[in-house]
């Protein structure tokens, strides 16, 4: 069965001087064999959380909290540790923010990938160095060959990306999480190693899940949004309708905070005023009110549930005054 | 820059002069039988406590024997239970540490308490209880000097492998399915080696003093071998009369011990320099 993976109900919660507070609160999505969907959300949104969660790599005293996930049809969140190492690379790759880091420096490139090739199929060394090759050449690191007996301090940080690319692809993964993958490079390295992310994609047939806070890297590569806002999920579908759009008023701001060349440069550029609240001050009530335009006392009072709107999940209690009022004006 | 590289070229310098110092010397050692100019227990090579010469580099002891000799066999058991020492105290203290490390909790609370408890205690009675109680010999020697070597190693191991655990390309390693066991043995342990092998060069200088205490006090190597600590508790008692008996083992100790520390710190400074360059 390849139903992709399904979230449900992820909490995860971290230490703060008041306790265990939840920086990941009861969040769900699916994410459809062979679709893409990008998480967006400021720093501290809990976005990198949702992908450490999934692939259970927290540490405590950083834990899950409650939540199922599901992996084509079968729950994947209580199965052992042991069982779940198959789940790690073999069905869920996970590709990195920082590529030279997350490369062992002191280890050639292409043993890292043998090895994490030997850890899901039992063929030897030697079939798993062609396979490593094959997989540079796939990402497309040029010289594949001569490649595999670098070190990672040889290679440039889009070069790196590529080889972490293809050590998440080592185990034939059904799954890729990108967790900021592209923050630490430069703009062209960022689109090439976009394109190379939805070339594989598409030619492997993998899901990707994108976590990124750069709505134009989302905007480019994903099919569905998902926006979180303090551990939860403010507004969540097809990516188009959002972007034409937005129905939350954080949404709505993000996107009004967007620059490119079309925006006008004689006025100021939208900001949204404030930070968002950490997880031991978060207050009952809607976590963006304070910094909200359109915040009433009701806001304050009653938390937002995630209602169906137009063919797409949103958490505010004003949505429909909000969106017919800025259909009058 | 350049400076730093100034400074590291002395290192390299330094750690490459050290190193052939003490080959000479462990050469002189282990091929004792062959550099030795008479058999150390050749008595009356030359009339008792005669003062050093070009016969007799270190003079002779009470019995005429030649105490350079003397000192080259001596050498010999003392760097070999300070090496063998200091290999058990990087195979327990690895094991030690690491268990701490890895499993974390209440058996990192234990182990780390008890290596606190054992550094707490006085290294030289702490070997004297465990000799009295062991009796004097070679082996428990060398597995005293070793286990009291240990503490400080799993300290030193626990909070490197801490360092590499908590890398990104650790959870990189995880995250592709790799076990953690596989991880820390080729990942870790390669990435650490350097730095334990600092502490065992460290160890091993610690262990010849620790030797040499011990049987400067008489519970060390018992006759008819004689450790470098033996010739000075033996050099000792006729101190006024030649001083040169106790004086040249007594500065093998030293510059032994020197040396192991010296090769310690070059490579520790030429390991921080590596890091801070790159």
């Amino acid at each position: 069965m390849n139903t992709g993976l399904q979230v449900r109900n992820l909490s995860v919660s971290v230490p703060t001087t008041s306790g265990q507070r939840l920086a990941v609160d009861n969040i769900s999505f699916d994410l459809p064999k062979g679709k893409s969907i990008a998480l967006v959300g400021e720093s501290g949104s809990g976005k990198s959380l949702t992908a450490y969660a999934l692939m259970r790599l927290l540490r405590a005293p950083v834990q899950i909290e409650g939540g199922e996930v599901v992996l084509n049809g079968e729950l994947i969140s209580n199965l052992t540790p042991q069982e779940f190492r198959k789940i790690r690379g073999g069905k869920i790759g996970m590709v990195y923010q920082d590529p030279m880091s997350a490369l062992n420096p002191l280890m050639k490139i292409g043993k890292q990938i043998v090895e994490s090739i030997l850890a899901h199929s039992d063929i030897e060394k030697n079939a798993a160095k062609k396979r490593a090759i094959q997989l540079l050449q796939e990402v497309g690191i040029p010289a594949a060959e001569d490649s595999f007996n670098a070190y990672p301090f040889e290679f440039s940080g889009g070069m790196l990306q590529r080889v972490v690319i293809a050590m998440a692809l080592s185990g034939n993964p059904e799954i890729l999480i990108a967790d900021e993958a592209t923050t630490a490079l430069d703009v062209t390295t960022q689109s090439r190693v976009l394109n190379l992310i939805s070339q594989l994609a598409y030619d492997r047939g993998l899901s990707v899940l994108l976590i990124t806070h750069d709505l134009g890297v989302a905007a480019q590569f994903a099919d569905e949004l998902v926006v979180m806002y303090a551990g939860k999920i403010v507004e969540y579908g097809e990516i188009r309708g959002i972007f034409s759009k937005p129905l939350h008023p954080y949404t709505q701001a993000l996107l009004e905070s967007r620059c490119d060349y079309t925006i006008d440069f004689t006025k100021p550029i939208n900001t949204i005023l404030g930070q968002p609240p950490k997880p031991e001050n978060r207050t009952s009530g809607c976590a963006f009110a304070p910094r909200c335009k359109f915040k009433e006392d009701i806001c304050e009072s009653n938390d937002p549930r995630l209602e169906s709107v137009l063919h797409r999940s949103v958490a505010c209690l004003r949505v429909n005054e909000i969106n017919a009022l800025s259909g009058r004006e | 820059m350049t400076t730093s590289t100034k400074k590291k070229g002395n290192v390299r310098v330094l750690t490459r002069i050290s190193s052939i110092a003490l080959f000479f010397i462990l050469f002189a050692f282990i091929f004792a039988k062959f550099v030795s100019p008479y058999d150390p227990t050749e008595l009356a090579v030359a009339p008792p406590f005669s003062s050093p010469s070009w016969a007799h580099f270190f003079g002779t002891d009470e019995l005429g024997r030649d105490s350079f000799s003397r000192s080259l066999y001596g050498g010999r058991i003392t760097v070999l239970i300070s090496i063998l020492a200091a290999t058990v105290a990087l195979f327990l203290g690895t094991i030690w540490g690491f268990a701490a490390g890895i499993f974390k909790g209440w058996l990192d609370e234990v182990l780390m308490r008890t290596a606190d408890a054992m550094m707490a205690i006085p290294a030289l009675l702490f070997a004297l209880v465990c000799i009295s109680g062991l009796g004097a010999s070679f082996v428990s020697l060398t597995l005293v000097a070793g286990i009291l070597l240990s503490p400080s190693t799993a300290r030193m191991a626990r909070s490197a492998l801490l360092v590499e655990i908590s890398t990104d390309y650790f959870t990189a390693g995880i995250a592709s399915g790799l076990s953690r066991w596989k991880l820390i043995w080729n990942e870790v342990m390669p990435n650490v080696a350097s730095q334990l092998l600092v502490q065992f060069s460290i160890n091993a200088a610690s262990a010849v003093m620790l030797e040499a205490a011990l049987s400067f006090i008489g519970l060390g190597v018992q006759p008819p071998s004689a450790s470098l600590g033996t010739l000075i508790l033996q050099g000792y008692a006729k101190i006024y009369n030649s001083y040169w008996y106790v004086l040249f083992p007594s500065l093998l100790v030293v510059l032994i011990i020197l040396l192991f520390n010296a090769i310690a710190e070059n490579m520790r400074i030429s390991m921080e320099s590596d890091k801070s360059s790159s």
